[in-house]
């Protein structure tokens, strides 16, 4: 049997569609060997990977003034120890 | 009132303030607000790259929560609900102010002219102390389209399930898909420009 060799379109649509999600599947498993022996495609993975994690990695708190111009907002003041 | 019960998502001591909430115990309202509101803050900022924007989102969407906690039912995680509502306040004040201007955002964005090398000079593990690289990060995510910077935000940075996502945003799965593909591609190709800069 004649098997088609995976494009790296393919691979590239796949991982985004599934990424995080049902990783042993056996179209899964296939990407996988692929991306081992394919620089272009691993480096894009990596570079989607990266561009979550960036953004994973930018956080922000809101300060206790803001804190405490909710709780009046919401009439909930004097309600809970502070933040 | 609904009824509410206990779920795999919710934690019993979160689900003892909700039902104290329904019940008018405006002490565990307040706790409530308290548990959600650094997330709230952080998911408003994600989309709308301003403090002060932010902050009228997060109020807003607090005030939708004290006003319907009533109706909440527990079929979904607390959680998941406000990224419900954070999402659609976020929406309506973009709306609001109009600001679709000409995006640099193509609905046809092709991922077959995406598939370039990237060797950026930052990783995302810089991002915490790099306000240059804050800014880029800014300056990127600000070009795609709220609708699709939400649903990039709730499924891959805030981990919520595809399903979820499509809930959240009123979307059908497959249109996810789609603006998640398109997101991630335009985000990665507009970041592979500037970070080799």
């Amino acid at each position: 049997m004649k098997i088609k060799k995976i494009t790296c379109k393919e691979v590239a649509d796949y991982i985004c569609e599934t990424l995080a999600e049902d990783i042993n599947s056996p179209h899964c498993i296939e990407i996988k060997e692929h991306l081992e022996h394919c620089d272009v495609c691993s480096g894009y993975f990596k570079s989607v990977n990266d561009t979550i994690a960036f953004y994973k990695n930018y956080n922000v708190e809101p300060t206790d003034e803001c804190h405490e111009r909710l709780m009046n907002y919401l009439n909930l003041d004097n309600l809970t120890n502070k933040k | 009132m609904n009824e509410i019960t206990s779920n795999k998502f919710t934690n019993n001591s979160e689900l003892e303030l909700i039902k104290r909430a329904q019940q008018g115990d405006r002490k565990a309202l307040a706790e409530l607000v308290k548990l959600h509101e650094r997330t709230v803050y952080n998911f408003a900022f994600k989309i709308c790259r301003d403090r002060e924007k932010a902050e009228h989102v997060m109020q807003e969407t607090f005030l939708s929560m004290v006003k319907s906690i009533s109706q909440f039912s527990g079929k979904s995680k607390l959680s998941t609900w406000l990224y419900t509502v954070v999402s659609n306040h976020c929406l309506m004040l973009a709306r609001s102010e109009k600001k679709r201007e000409a995006s640099e955002f193509e609905e046809e964005t092709s991922f077959s002219n995406s598939i370039t090398s990237s060797d950026w000079k930052y990783t995302p593990g810089d991002v915490a102390e790099n306000n240059e690289l804050r800014e880029t990060l800014d300056e990127v995510i600000k070009k795609l389209p709220e609708d699709y910077r939400i649903v990039f935000m709730l499924r891959d940075v805030e981990g919520l399930s595809t399903k979820e996502t499509a809930e959240a945003m009123n979307l059908s799965i497959p249109a996810v898909k789609s603006r998640l593909h398109r997101a991630r591609a335009f985000l990665r190709d507009e970041l592979n420009k500037k970070l080799k800069e």
